[in-house]
């Protein structure tokens, strides 16, 4: 650590350039306090774990009918506060994020740029811990239910969980990141950028999806093959995961431009991709 | 923050290809450090989401029981499965960063996703024995698909070599874990394996008996004959596979310098 602060004083004793670093300002002071990313992350642990707890105590013990009175009490007011709070945070927050939009590029400057760039791997990074967490504790579990209880309706204690709460949370947070992203980070504003556009519909399209996936079950598929045919929307729908891959090629070429100027105190030639 | 109003010169040549050299400085591998840090996690954990539930709805049933997991349908299935994740990725990662890692990465996940799932969800959520619900590994055939890009460092050699040794072994690399349920037993004066009597016993609502798909129609006439007649023709598939999502993924990575205008 020593050497490289050493280096990096040498570095700006040449150039004249110099970074405040002290008390963690600026950029630098940024990536030590990523505090979205943080914050963000542990709150999904903390509600991935709290629900898995939920979902372990109350599923078999009153959640395998949903006629009865118990299903009721125990499971549906937390379907209608799922939908209440995911629609709330996608509905107000896309709204939030366009109207206060910036409407002049030229007020950006790159270091503003490149520590938007950071928000956004911040809020990827949340998103990314609870997709592992989606990805361990809750995929599966449909599948084991499935295999213990018989299909009643389109509400299950699983089906809350995950078709209901865990993959629409993604979408909910996606789609105002998204429009923060093209209306704040001069790269992707006045344009849209296909393979962040391709993430986003992607992961949204699982929606009305289930509405097929009960449909087909509710008039000709009762078992629960999970590879059968009528799941195969879901899996369709989740390759759009590829277009991470362009993604993250624009970003990291643009990062890769930003971090050169930022640092290197060299003029600026940032042709917007 | 950055004096950016120093006397300049610029980080392209007249060109247009960028000077490295200005990323030379100590501030910006700590950027680049923290950077790489932060798409490693965002990168790992999307693969894990994607490929838990790709395998789960193409192959799942397959991986979730010992008595699925045949010499037939298993074999087949599961290199068809994988194949269609690992290969779109493996273009943008080799391309764009020269990482032969996506198939480890890719299976690495699925296993640690796999036994956290079976554990907590086949488990401890719906009390089946982890003995008859562990998932199958498939690190080993990671390891060598990546390999022969490694060594052969070609996209076209790789597609061949590769998933065919994906598609050949995954029978071989799996066996010491499967071997002891494929005992013989005789169960009410018929003849099943051990992990047959398992599933009999483990009544599963939704996959009842007649959707169990293993060891149908007239594999059997080959008698010892299955496994490596499976293996050759899934080692084939399994090229076929990944070489049309090789394309794929091409395709899709090929969309990265591209912008539509924006219609609000």
């Amino acid at each position: 650590m020593s050497e490289v602060n050493t280096s990096r004083h040498v570095y700006e004793a040449q150039t004249g350039y110099f970074e405040d670093t002290a008390g963690g300002g600026g950029i630098a002071g940024h990536l030590r306090r990523n505090r979205i990313a943080y914050v963000g992350g542990a709150l999904m642990l903390a509600i991935a774990i709290g629900i898995r707890i939920y979902q372990q105590m109350m599923a078999f013990s009153v959640g395998m009918d949903y006629y009865e009175p118990e299903f009721q009490a125990y499971w549906m007011p937390l379907l209608y506060g799922e939908i209440a709070v995911l629609g709330s945070v996608m509905v107000f927050g896309s709204i939030y994020m366009w109207v206060t939009r910036v409407r002049d590029v030229s007020t950006i400057t790159p270091q503003v740029e490149l520590k938007r760039y950071f928000t956004l791997l911040g809020v990827f990074t949340v998103l990314g811990i609870w997709a592992a967490m989606i990805a361990a504790l809750a995929v599966e579990s449909d599948a084991a239910w499935h295999q213990v209880a018989i299909r009643d309706t389109d509400f299950t204690p699983t089906h809350i969980v995950i078709f209901y709460f865990s993959l629409p949370l993604l979408t909910a947070i996606l789609i105002p990141t998204f429009i923060w992203a093209h209306t704040r980070i001069p790269a992707f504003m006045n344009r849209v950028s296909i393979p962040f556009l391709g993430v986003v519909c992607g992961i949204f399209m699982i929606m009305p999806n289930y509405g097929f996936n009960e449909w087909g079950h509710t008039f000709f598929y009762a078992e629960e093959l999970f590879a059968a045919p009528i799941h195969w929307g879901f899996v369709v729908l989740g390759w759009s995961l590829f277009f991470l891959g362009p993604l993250a090629v624009q970003i990291i070429q643009r990062m890769a431009q930003l971090i050169a100027v930022v640092t290197s105190g060299r003029d600026c030639i940032v042709p917007n991709g | 923050m950055a004096n950016i109003a120093l006397p300049a010169s610029k980080i392209t040549d007249p060109a247009g290809y960028y000077d490295l050299s200005v990323l030379d400085n100590p501030s910006a591998r700590r950027y680049y450090r923290r950077f790489d840090g932060i798409l490693i996690v965002v990168l790992f954990s999307f693969l894990a989401l994607g490929i838990s539930i790709h395998y789960a709805l193409t192959a799942g049933d397959w991986d979730y029981w010992i008595d699925w997991r045949d010499r037939r349908w298993w074999p087949l299935i599961t290199p068809m499965s994988l194949m269609m994740f690992i290969a779109a990725f493996v273009y943008p990662i080799w391309k764009a960063f020269r990482l032969p890692i996506i198939a480890t990465a890719v299976t690495t996940l699925l296993c640690l996703v796999s036994w956290v799932s079976r554990y907590f969800n086949f488990g401890q959520f719906t009390d089946f024995p982890m003995t008859f619900t562990f998932p199958s590994t498939y690190i080993g055939l990671g390891i060598l698909l990546d390999c022969t890009l490694l060594l052969t460092r070609s996209l076209t050699a790789s597609a061949f070599a590769g998933p065919f040794l994906f598609g050949a072994l995954i029978w071989p690399i799996n066996w010491p874990l499967f071997a002891a349920y494929k005992v013989p037993v005789e169960y009410s004066g018929t003849l099943v394996s051990l992990s047959d009597l398992m599933g009999y016993q483990y009544i599963r609502t939704t996959t009842p008996e007649y959707l169990r798909i293993i060891e149908e129609s007239t594999l059997r006439t080959f008698g010892g004959s299955v496994t490596p007649l499976t293996a050759v023709f899934s080692a084939f598939v399994a090229v076929v596979t990944y070489s049309l999502f090789l394309l794929l993924g091409t395709a899709i990575y090929n969309l990265a310098g591209r912008y539509v205008r924006r219609i609000v």
